[in-house]
């Protein structure tokens, strides 16, 4: 069980740091060579933020509430630092790589579901 | 992160003073602040020792940013002292309180 | 201060996290590498294997037989400590305490016999654990250095957030191809700010480790200076008992532990017998923590002599002292399991990027201008930099080197292994004095790059059990090598940055005895005096 909460931890982590990083102007226009719309930064606002809150409550309910919190920081730490050094190298691949991560995030979380719902 | 050129020897004496006053007085309130809370927490004395210690770094740590926060070293001073002696007189009052 | 809040933080943040940032560096270093101590001493124990686990009455006649070595060679001892064999380790580890302030009795036993274990002397990953909070010194010196330096980091953690202008703006802002200050403070503000929570977490927790040595004046006034008794009260340890002073012959442990391992179901950890010897001497028996944040080990005292179960300590903590052993578990991370591990593992080289990445730009904010001489505290901290930044890894390097090429049976080995890493890092904080500040940033790196090769060399050609030369042997050595070859790649990448990196045209005067970049990359990485940007040294 731990791995899977942790790799579904890891890929919401990444996928809503990237979606918050990407309503940032700067960060906007190095990844897509264009300002974002006022719409779309709400967008990538409301999801980062409330996959960061999906995040915290897969940790809590997967690995209980002592060491959720902690698992949840430890993975949007790391899922942090891979996406600045992603931005920083290659930010041509930061959009895609954020729904790559959700998809892998999707894996576990619906096969948690699976098999606590049979 | 630029500093002066030149820096005064009244200048440096305002730095050594806040180290001196951020450690030594950031320890002492720190310390006397531990003694009092563990006499004085409604809880068992377990309890209160070890939350009075759990705290006790952040006191401190609180301290050391005031006395660099300060514009003026004296300020600083008497806060700082004042604050002690308020300590003391509580921590006083709790331990005779503790053996009537 | 003069000016802002802001600005006096800034100052504040600048000159504190100077003075303390080289032994901060170790300290940091030294406890990422931590994470995985019980990894590195059986690495440096390759003559130990792992076992199957004991059971029951095989646990019991193993500690019998420490218990008769102990009667034999420790009689007058106040107490015994009989770390039992696991799995990963498969010793009788053995220590006793005489009186205080002596040093204590060690000795390691094989649970078969009842012999001294045939292996290599060596400290092995309890040296750079012990590193950590006593830097090697006097312990009651050392652990106040790094508490005096944990409490000086805390106050720089604070302060560089308040310094911070935008830490949400530039929250994901790392511009490497900028000025080389630019692309530094980033550094700085991206390893601090991704990981704020790990550094607070791990530098308040630290302090509260040893907090009772630093802050013992609640103890003092509540319990009149008796750790023991507020310990007991808490519901830590077992409730101490005095000695009384007539001789008894100590009860057979054997059943006792048979009795321990039947009442909490975790693995017994150790044995501790207090006053052996003695008609009040107490069998305590120290079980792991259950899977769970806290640092709290259950425990069951025995009378020494009757063998009465006299006390059974579980999880009933009350919140305070509750929230105590949850800090110590968090900062000892015994709780994570491979996965968790790695992140914590992680976030400590953080920890030592950020440190170093802070020292590095004191130097970077005051370099000279083009006609003014480098003044002498400057040149005292770009040696200093080096020697830490590229010494202590080198140092780490040669400590495990010396573990592979030391002959086994040498006398005081694992002193001559200790003397090696102080030897080494000596040198290479010396070196740095005398050679220009380009030149020594990128041969202390090429160095460190090159002895983790050398260490997975030794490693491979001494050991007949490596993997790479028996089928079925431990992984563990295929491990350590990865990571060893990991780390020299990056310190190879880092000194070839240095040695790329073309100076801007002011500073090529000073510096043209050094190998020129080829050519200015506009897309070139980390255009900086000093190396190493993203990650830090450390061992696993």
């Amino acid at each position: 069980m731990t791995p899977s909460i942790l790799a579904a931890n890891l890929g919401l982590s990444f996928a809503a740091l990237a979606a918050l990083c990407l309503s940032l102007n700067r960060h906007h226009a190095e990844v897509f060579d264009r300002k974002a719309e006022r719409a779309a930064v709400l967008r990538l606002r409301a999801f980062g933020w409330a996959a960061i809150a999906a995040s915290l409550v897969v940790a809590g309910i997967g690995e209980g509430w002592a060491f959720g919190p902690v698992q949840w920081f430890g993975a949007l730490t790391g899922a942090a630092l891979g996406l600045v050094l992603l931005l920083s190298y290659r930010p041509r691949y930061v959009a895609p790589a954020a729904l790559v991560a959700l998809g892998l995030a999707a894996v576990p979380l619906s096969l948690a579901v699976f098999t606590v719902s049979p | 992160m630029a500093f002066p050129a030149k820096i005064t020897l009244a200048e440096r004496a305002s730095v050594a003073g806040r180290v001196v006053l951020a450690a030594g007085g950031g320890y002492g309130v720190a310390a006397l602040a531990t003694a009092l809370l563990s006499l004085t927490l409604p809880l068992t004395r377990a309890e209160a020792v070890a939350a009075a210690t759990l705290l006790s770094f952040a006191v401190m740590a609180g301290i050391v940013v005031f006395v660099f926060a300060q514009r003026s070293l004296l300020r600083a001073t008497v806060a700082v002292t004042g604050l002690a002696g308020l300590l003391c007189l509580g921590l006083w009052l709790a331990m005779r309180g503790l053996t009537p | 201060m003069k000016g802002s809040f802001r600005q006096s933080m800034a100052w504040l943040h600048t000159w504190s996290g100077l003075i303390v940032g080289w032994v901060l560096f170790a300290i940091f270093v030294t406890g990422t590498a931590s994470y995985y101590r019980p990894d590195i001493t059986r690495w440096m124990r390759p003559e130990l294997t792992r076992a199957a686990p004991l059971d029951a009455p095989a646990l019991g006649a193993a500690a019998e037989r420490a218990v008769t070595y102990l009667k034999e060679h420790a009689p007058k001892a106040r107490g015994w400590f009989i770390g039992l064999p696991q799995p990963d380790k498969p010793v009788l580890d053995l220590f006793w305490r005489t009186r205080p302030g002596e040093p204590p009795g060690h000795a390691m036993l094989d649970p078969r016999t009842g012999t001294e274990a045939a292996m290599r002397d060596t400290r092995g990953g309890d040296f750079l654990y012990r590193f950590h909070f006593e830097l090697h010194m006097p312990p009651l010196w050392g652990r106040w250095v790094v508490g005096i330096c944990a409490m000086i980091m805390l106050v720089a953690l604070i302060s560089g957030i308040v310094t911070h202008k935008r830490i949400f703006a530039d929250f994901f802002t790392f511009r490497r191809d900028k000025a080389p200050r630019r692309s530094w403070l980033d550094a700085h503000n991206v390893t601090g700010v991704l990981a704020l929570p790990f550094h607070l977490m791990i530098t308040y927790t630290g302090i509260i480790t040893l907090a009772l040595m630093y802050m013992p004046w609640g103890v003092t006034t509540a319990y009149k200076g008796d750790n023991q008794a507020f310990f007991a009260e808490a519901g830590w340890v077992t409730t101490p008992r005095a000695p009384a002073n007539r001789p008894a012959a100590l009860a057979p442990v054997g059943p006792l532990v048979e009795r321990a391992l039947a009442t909490v179901p975790e693995t017994l950890e150790r044995l501790s017998v207090v006053n052996p010897g003695d008609a009040n001497a107490t069998v305590i028996a120290v079980f792991e923590e259950p899977h769970g944040l806290s640092h709290q080990h259950p425990q069951i005292a025995f009378d020494g002599v009757s063998g009465e179960m006299l006390e059974v300590l579980g999880d009933g903590l009350k919140p305070a002292a509750k929230t105590f052993t949850v800090m110590t578990g968090l900062h000892e991370a015994h709780f994570a399991g491979t996965a968790l591990r790695l992140l914590f593992f992680l976030c400590g080289l953080m920890g030592c990027a950020m440190v170093a990445t802070g020292i590095v730009l004191w130097s970077l904010a005051r370099l000279p201008k083009a006609n003014e001489r480098a003044f002498f505290g400057l040149r005292l901290v770009q040696a200093l930099n080096i020697g830490s930044i590229a010494g202590l890894p080198a140092a780490v390097a040669v400590f495990f080197l010396a573990n592979r090429l030391l002959p086994v049976d040498l006398a005081g080995r694992a002193e001559w292994e200790i003397d090696a890493f102080f030897g080494a890092w000596i040198v290479a904080a010396l070196v740095p004095l005398v050679r220009p500040q380009r030149r020594a940033w990128c041969e202390g790196l090429a160095a460190v790059s090159l002895l983790c090769l050398a260490v997975v060399a030794a490693d491979i050609l001494t050991i007949p059990g490596h993997p790479l030369r028996l089928m079925g042997g431990d992984p563990l050595f295929a491990w350590f090598d990865a990571a060893m070859l990991l780390l020299a790649g990056l310190f190879a990448l880092a000194a070839r940055k240095v040695l790329r990196y073309e100076a801007p045209r002011k500073e090529g005067k000073r510096e043209r005895d050094m190998a020129q970049g080829p050519r200015p990359e506009p897309m070139a990485p980390s255009p900086t005096r000093a190396p190493v940007r993203h990650r830090e040294p450390t061992h696993a």
